[in-house]
């Protein structure tokens, strides 16, 4: 379109090689690759939104697997929260002794918190927590110590043995209880799932750039002849290069969007049946959305795959016309 | 303008193009180059283009040693080359007036400086009136008047020309050197390669002839 239209009106001026002259050049041919490259696409709608549609459903994918692990890192983080140390006192321990030894782990750097809960409000818990008062009332004496219940500063699981060992040394302190097996298996299960996801995108990203490079291949076949004319009258490599690049933009651009709708869409249907879901878990945990930033990096790396996969294509056809 | 020392070009390690080539081209000087086809003369100016590289000897274009080109440097050499090619090389999806402009386009001349120029170019080949015509509504001659149009259009020292009149009848063929002789005159180096040996006869100027791959006769301009 752009050089098919009327040519500009006559007009003289002195010839100038200068390089804001150059710039302005490249400039202009930037912004005419741009928009030339923009009508291509638009004058074979149905195939460029295949080529479109096909770049999405590979991001789709991987960034859907990347939402739900950062859907589960939230989760992680509430439990590692929730992650908490009991220390269980010596039975002779009294009331001020209680307060003491309270006072000390506060004062201990890897405690966050602590919360303490004598023998007979233990009772009072278990008492209602088993429905079993009047088989427990009868018993003469509290069987249940008073105990601490800490919670770490630092939650990762070295951290946590460490500070449990301290607390055990305590004078006062019978025992301390952790149970970090099911934390930690819920961060190895992140954590494989963060390496799936990796993988996937990897997989997928090398999709994207296959997809654009195949139909930036096709497109330099069909401009071969075109390409040839150019290059015989002093064309750069650049210069060739240009319009594809920004049909593999483009290609790119559109592909980013509709991963990005098809992302939203998904969420928008899953997100009832996922919050009631958690709710019969008695959890709030609710599907994570893209966000800016989120939305940003999708479409960035999927124009940059476009990129790259236009790139890769042109640049294997330069190769082949190198003079021997 | 072109020294070619010892010149020779082989494909595929067996089939010797070109051999011991050796000959100088004078700036502002016009030769003939002439042969049977399969002779050599295309390979010859694909040389000098740059398309190809020669398997010995050494072509030096305005001084310099064009096998030395870094890759990065052959388009800026190129530009300086004014090519014009048998079957025309046009674009067909682009009118007459974007074909002639393509190589202002390449060097990113400003739209207006490019406009006049091409026009210019068009005028000297007489086909200004044709300028928003696509190169499908023209006559063979035409066509090839356009691809002259578009290789002096950068104001080229050199003009090269692989069979120029190779599918036009003699008036045209006469046209189109009497063209060549006109940029001749204003100082451009201009070779031309032709089987036709009765048009370029009457011409007199120098006429290098090429048989398989060798220089047999070097004919000084009458």
């Amino acid at each position: 379109m752009s050089r098919r239209h009327a040519p500009p009106p006559r007009g003289a001026r002195t010839h100038r090689t200068r390089s804001s002259s150059r710039l302005r050049g490249w400039l202009r041919h930037h912004r005419a690759m741009a928009l030339d490259s923009a009508w291509r696409l638009l004058k074979a709608p149905i195939g460029s939104l295949v080529t479109m549609l096909a770049i999405a459903i590979a991001l789709v994918l991987p960034a859907a697997l990347w939402l739900t692990l950062d859907g589960a890192r939230l989760l992680d983080t509430e439990l590692t929260d929730s992650a908490t140390l009991t220390a269980y006192l010596q039975h002779h321990v009294d009331d001020g002794q209680l307060a003491r030894i309270e006072e000390a782990m506060t004062a201990n750097e890897g405690v966050r918190r602590t919360r303490l809960i004598t023998a007979e409000e233990g009772m009072e818990e278990f008492q209602q927590a088993l429905g079993l008062a009047d088989a427990l009332g009868r018993l003469e004496e509290n069987p249940l110590p008073s105990s601490v219940v800490v919670t770490p500063a630092d939650p990762s699981p070295e951290a946590v043995r460490g500070l449990a060992a301290e607390l055990e040394a305590m004078s006062g302190v019978d025992e301390v209880r952790l149970d970090l097996a099911w934390i930690e298996r819920l961060r190895h299960l992140a954590e494989l799932g963060r390496r799936v996801a990796l993988a996937l995108a990897v997989l997928f990203g090398g999709g994207v750039l296959l997809v654009v490079g195949n139909t930036i291949r096709l497109a330099v076949e069909n401009r071969r002849k075109e390409i040839e004319v150019v290059t015989l009258i002093g064309a750069t490599h650049a210069f060739v290069r240009r319009p594809f690049l920004y049909s593999g933009a483009w290609y790119g651009l559109g592909g980013g969007l509709l991963a990005w709708g098809l992302l939203t869409l998904g969420s928008e249907w899953l997100a009832a049946p996922v919050a009631a879901l958690a709710a019969s878990y008695g959890a709030s945990f609710s599907l994570p959305s893209l966000g800016a930033s989120g939305s940003a990096t999708l479409v960035g790396c999927s124009i940059l795959l476009g990129w790259l996969g236009a790139w890769i294509a042109v640049s294997r056809h330069l190769a082949e016309v190198k003079p021997r | 303008m072109i020294v070619f020392e010892h010149v020779g070009k082989r494909y595929g390690g067996r089939f010797e193009a070109l051999a011991n080539l050796d000959f100088r081209v004078r700036r502002g000087e016009m030769v003939f180059l002439t042969g049977h086809s399969g002779a050599g003369k295309s390979s010859l100016l694909r040389l000098v283009m740059r398309l190809e590289r020669p398997s010995r000897g050494r072509i030096l274009v305005a001084g310099h040693d064009i096998d030395r080109l870094h890759p990065s440097q052959v388009p800026f050499y190129r530009r300086q080359i004014g090519v014009v090619f048998q079957d025309h090389q046009l674009l067909h999806d682009r009118s007459i007036f974007h074909n002639v402009a393509l190589p202002l386009e390449i060097q990113g001349v400003e739209p207006r400086e490019s406009a006049r120029r091409v026009r210019a170019a068009l005028d000297k080949v007489g086909l200004l009136h044709r300028e928003r015509a696509l190169p499908i509504e023209l006559s063979g001659g035409e066509q090839q008047r356009v691809g002259i149009a578009r290789a002096v259009v950068n104001k080229p020292s050199l003009l090269l020309a692989d069979e120029p009149t190779g599918n036009l009848d003699p008036q045209l063929s006469a046209d189109i050197m009497a063209l060549f002789e006109d940029f001749n005159r204003i100082g451009t180096t201009v070779m031309v390669a032709s089987h036709d040996l009765a048009l370029i006869a009457r011409l007199r100027h120098r006429i290098l002839r090429l048989r398989d791959g060798r220089l047999v006769a070097d004919q000084e301009a009458a």
